[in-house]
């Protein structure tokens, strides 16, 4: 096969991975910190990709603040869900946590949906491109901007993230609370901030994930199922709750994905990620990276 | 307290007697769920004070300290901190209030490293220069923990994480610590150390409320103790005077 060829693949894979990153991204930290399997990061994705749509469209803003402001809208979202469903299901839920929220997050999900169709019917809100330059060749492949633009948000907006959870005070407790939720309180953390944080930044990364990949995905209801499982398939591969393993694991599925759609054709990428993800469950659980998960940073 | 009380001191006297008293515990019943652990166990430490609180296993010292410290909620009675009542607060925030709890197993951050666990120790503290100072005496108190600053706190032995769990909560600058069977599982040499460790902080001021098994020990740490037996309170008294305590001999000391 053409050098050319496998680089340019590698490239394809690699700003689609960048996107899968920041969904996982998302999804490892509430299941790390918060030990709830989120079904409702997709319905993040979509209200980020409506929220850019509006405010790129109907009021015209530069694309990155309608993305940015996407992303402050799954924020706000976020964490008044918790605050409203969350927070109170943990004070009343003793046993079988994980279920019952996971129960939860699937009618959050319901909920979301059909408030969107409710909203804005069942309409595809679409731009064509949010650059105005929407083709740029390199080499010989024709790359839009946009998607460019895409990866470069991912790895900027997780690049920021990593630092804040790795040097900052809060960043730090939101990794302390994942360790050892009694030592947390111990040292001084509230713990019930800590959780409606968590969930307010993971909705924030999924809408932004969204937001940026507007012209490539128009916003619609259904439009976050997708998004869902590949999140899930990243996280699995690259081990529960860990979310330094989402970054490489999500890379890895967005360029197996790429080489499957060009070898094996569009309807295999699924099949590859669903029975890698089958193998890993069956094999080793614990995800790629996973040895036994310490919490969302450490192994 | 008017502030001309306070800068007389021949008055010293006037001063309420819970205000003296770090910690007041009157009548505590507390339990899991349905089993009631404590019956009516009152206790009190002092500003500045070292106490033991002594007793067999399955006494239920472990749950006055958890109910102290907020992690076990009371049935009935009462806990005062400086005067005023703690019970129904949240651990988080009698933290702040200046009570540390160092657990069995310490509570560690076992993924993180030394370093960053006594940082976390001072999360409510804001002063950063304040935060510096207890690192320094830290690391001074225990000369192990500086060597193995980068290390995590999951490969340390048991008595580097014993006393990491110390200086972790000697990191929020307590007026008060709690301190749960820190020499379980610990050889003789270590045990000393932490021993020693526990003895400094109380020279600085720290007013330390320790559980321990082990009587004699405690006894020539302690100024004052409890001894706890079946969750009610058996004894209490000035250290010297337990050790003469027949029944403390008998039961406690193997003597008589």
């Amino acid at each position: 096969m053409h050098l050319q060829a496998l680089a340019e693949l590698l490239l394809a894979g690699i700003m689609r991975g960048g996107i899968y990153a920041l969904m996982a991204v998302g999804l490892s930290l509430v299941f790390g910190v918060m030990n709830v399997p989120q079904f409702a990061h997709g319905e993040f994705y979509m209200l980020g990709a409506y929220v850019a749509y509006f405010a790129f469209k109907a009021l015209g803003w530069n694309p990155l603040l309608a993305i940015a402001l996407a992303g402050l809208a799954g924020f706000a979202a976020g964490a008044l869900i918790e605050k409203a469903v969350f927070s109170p299901l943990h004070r009343r839920v003793r046993e079988h946590w994980v279920l019952n929220s996971f129960l939860v997050t699937v009618g959050l999900s319901f909920v979301m949906q059909n408030g969107a169709q409710v909203i804005w019917g069942g309409n595809y809100y679409g731009i064509t491109s949010y650059w105005k330059t929407p083709v740029r060749f390199v080499t010989t492949m024709g790359i839009s901007l946009d998607r460019a633009m895409s990866l470069a948000i991912a790895a900027v907006v997780i690049f920021a993230f990593m630092i804040f959870l790795r040097s900052t005070r809060i960043g730090r407790a939101i990794r302390a609370v994942s360790q050892d939720e009694t030592g947390a309180m111990l040292v001084g953390i509230d713990l019930d901030r800590i959780r409606n944080l968590t969930f307010g930044l993971s909705g924030m990364l999924a809408a932004t994930a969204g937001a940026s990949l507007l012209s490539m995905v128009p916003a619609h209801p259904t439009m976050g199922l997708e998004p869902l499982y590949k999140s899930w398939y990243v996280v699995i591969l690259g081990g529960l709750g860990s979310v330094g393993a989402a970054i490489p694991a999500g890379l890895i599925v967005g360029t197996l994905e790429t080489f499957s759609y060009y070898f094996l054709g569009a309807a295999w990428q699924n099949v590859i990620s669903l029975s890698l993800m089958i193998l890993m469950l069956l094999l080793k659980p614990n995800g790629i990276f996973g040895s036994e998960v310490k919490g969302i940073w450490e192994r | 307290m008017p502030t001309w009380e306070a800068n007389t001191p021949h008055k010293a006297h006037t001063i309420s007697a819970s205000q003296r008293r770090v910690l007041e515990v009157e009548n505590l019943c507390a339990g899991y769920g349905p089993l009631q652990v404590l019956w009516d166990v009152s206790l009190h430490v002092a500003s500045g004070e070292f106490v033991a609180l002594m007793g067999p296993n399955g006494a239920g010292k472990t749950t006055v300290l958890r109910a102290i410290i907020g992690l076990v909620w009371p049935m009935s009675g009462t806990i005062h901190l400086h005067g005023e009542s703690a019970v129904g607060l949240k651990t988080n925030r009698l933290t702040r209030q200046g009570v540390g709890f160092v657990a069995e197993d310490s509570s560690l951050f076992l993924g993180m490293s030394v370093h960053e666990n006594l940082v976390l120790g001072a999360y409510g503290e804001r002063d950063r220069r304040q935060i510096i100072r207890r690192l320094e005496s830290v690391y001074e108190l225990f000369p192990t923990l500086k060597a193995r600053s980068k290390q995590l706190a999951g490969t340390l032995s048991g008595g580097e994480q014993k006393m990491l769990g110390i200086g972790r909560c000697f990191m929020a600058g307590p007026l008060l610590l709690l301190v749960d069977e820190p020499s379980l599982g610990l050889a003789p040499k270590l045990v000393d150390q932490v021993m020693t460790a526990l003895k400094n902080l109380n020279r600085q001021g720290v007013a330390i409320l320790l559980a321990d098994q082990h009587v004699k020990r405690s006894l020539n740490l302690a100024s004052r103790s409890y001894v706890l037996e079946q969750g009610r309170v058996a004894l209490e008294g000035g250290s010297g005077d337990l050790l003469e305590n027949d029944y403390v001999k008998k039961s406690y000391l193997g003597l008589l």
